[in-house]
């Protein structure tokens, strides 16, 4: 029931499990600013998608939903198109050093497993830091913070910045930029440009979109609010979506029917997500994001275990708590929405 | 003002999205020919299209006979779908009261 014809896969999938795919990656997407294909990809695989089309069909999907997700953040003022067209520029330069160096080294032997260990590796580490942000840093940044927004009533003093991000700030090395949206005084191109370059080389080394790294590196290197830099990293998600979905659509890899009803959950998933943003305070972004990387690295060290043992059954595990994951943060998000939206209602009335 | 912002980088997206892949395309397909060898992530097989009709045997007859085409396709129906569905649901949740607009951020 529901099962429609694929073409150019050759084919059934069912339909309702398209749509339910695409809107919790759109949840999320809209949610946390990333593309999702690191759920999509494996999602589709479980159910029995050909992998040959998974990744280009996934690409079209994210283009499609980003479209949407970066119009409603940009209403809601959360992109800083200065920074983010910046950061479209510095990451190609750093996403093309990165595939170079992988074909550089594949030439001398197979690369897969030591891409995955630092994939892994990547992964836990940033869960870890984020984690670590939230228990032991956020209540002081929080009392802080309230004190300063009610004050000033707009973005974020200087005080909620990560040490790294003061750091970072410190360096004079002209010419130097002032990001007003961001709340971003004064910082150097350079170390902006670096920290760019440096989450493209990482996406373009393991091969991911690189969502995921480059919201928290907005975060904590250069010191953006989390609302913007979700926003701000959308804006870098739709163009190299746009870029992706057609260059595999070139190369064959997409099939358009599962990505046009994957696009018709995702499209409204984002809009919910990327509203809850309104919602949820940053320190409540970054832990959720946090919980999320680390099943997500979970499930990569399960394929890991997958590689080593050749045992299926790891590699489902795999795909299932990706899945699970996906699912259960989707509901977290809606709840959070829900709740917040009749608090709000609740105190208007 | 937001969509007049919004315009700028669809427009940049769309039109790196488009040229880049065909320059590339080009230069793998004479690079290929001079040196023999196959573009590798190109899926090359056809599909068998006599079953198939309307919709289904238009696409998958632009997927076997021109791929630039189908890419062109693929990328302009999920830009429209994207744009018009994002309208759609945005008018709902406008509806039911979830309406947004500048937020303040809070860390």
């Amino acid at each position: 029931m529901f099962d429609i014809h694929l073409p150019i896969a050759g084919i059934d999938f069912n339909i309702l499990l398209l749509i339910l795919i695409g809107f919790c990656v759109g949840v999320l997407a809209g949610f946390f600013g990333v593309g999702g294909g690191w759920i999509v990809t494996p999602a589709l695989n479980i159910f029995g998608f050909h992998m040959a089309y998974a990744i280009g069909t996934d690409l079209a999907n994210i283009f499609g939903q980003s479209i949407g997700a970066t119009k409603k953040h940009s209403k809601m003022g959360n992109i800083d198109w200065k920074l983010g067209s910046i950061s479209i520029v510095a990451s190609v330069v750093g996403l093309e050093l990165g595939s170079q160096l992988i074909l550089k080294l594949e030439k001398i032997g197979d690369v897969g497993s030591i891409v995955r260990w630092c994939y892994l590796f990547l992964m836990f580490s940033l869960s870890v830091l984020m984690f670590y942000d939230y228990f032991k840093t956020n209540p002081k940044r929080v009392k802080v913070n309230s004190k300063s927004s009610d004050a000033k009533g707009g973005t974020d003093p200087p005080s909620t910045r990560s040490k790294l991000a003061e750091r970072l700030h410190k360096i004079n090395i002209p010419p130097m930029l002032s990001f007003p949206t961001s709340g971003i005084q004064s910082v150097s191109l350079w170390a902006v440009l670096l920290v760019f370059a440096f989450t493209g080389f990482l996406s373009g080394f393991l091969g991911v979109g690189g969502g995921f790294i480059r919201m928290p590196a907005l975060v904590y290197l250069i010191g953006v609010p989390t609302a913007i830099a979700i926003g701000t990293d959308l804006m870098t998600v739709l163009v190299s979506g746009a870029y992706g979905c057609f260059t595999y659509a070139m190369k064959g890899r997409v099939e358009i029917f599962a990505a046009f009803f994957m696009l018709i959950g995702a499209s409204i998933g984002a809009q919910i997500g990327a509203t809850a943003v309104k919602y949820v305070k940053g320190y409540g972004i970054r832990l959720l994001f946090a919980v999320m990387i680390a099943f997500a690295g979970c499930s990569i060290a399960l394929e890991q275990v997958y590689k080593i043992t050749s045992v299926p059954a790891y590699q489902t595990a795999a795909g299932f708590v990706l899945m699970g994951t996906a699912v259960c943060l989707t509901l977290i998000v809606i709840i959070k929405l829900t709740v917040e939206f009749r608090r709000e209602k609740r105190i208007r009335s | 003002m937001s969509i007049t912002k919004l315009a700028a980088p669809l427009a940049i997206a769309l039109a790196i999205s488009f040229t880049l892949p065909i320059i590339n395309h080009q230069y793998q397909t004479a690079y290929a020919s001079e040196t023999g060898n196959s573009q590798e992530t190109e899926l090359k097989h056809k599909i068998d299209t006599s079953k198939l009709s309307g919709v289904d045997y238009w696409i998958a007859d632009m997927y076997n006979n021109d791929r630039v085409m189908y890419a062109v396709v693929v990328t302009l129906v999920m830009a429209v779908l994207g744009t018009s569905m994002a309208f759609l649901t945005d008018l709902v949740l406008k509806a039911l009261g979830l309406e947004v607009s500048k937020i303040s951020h809070r860390e």
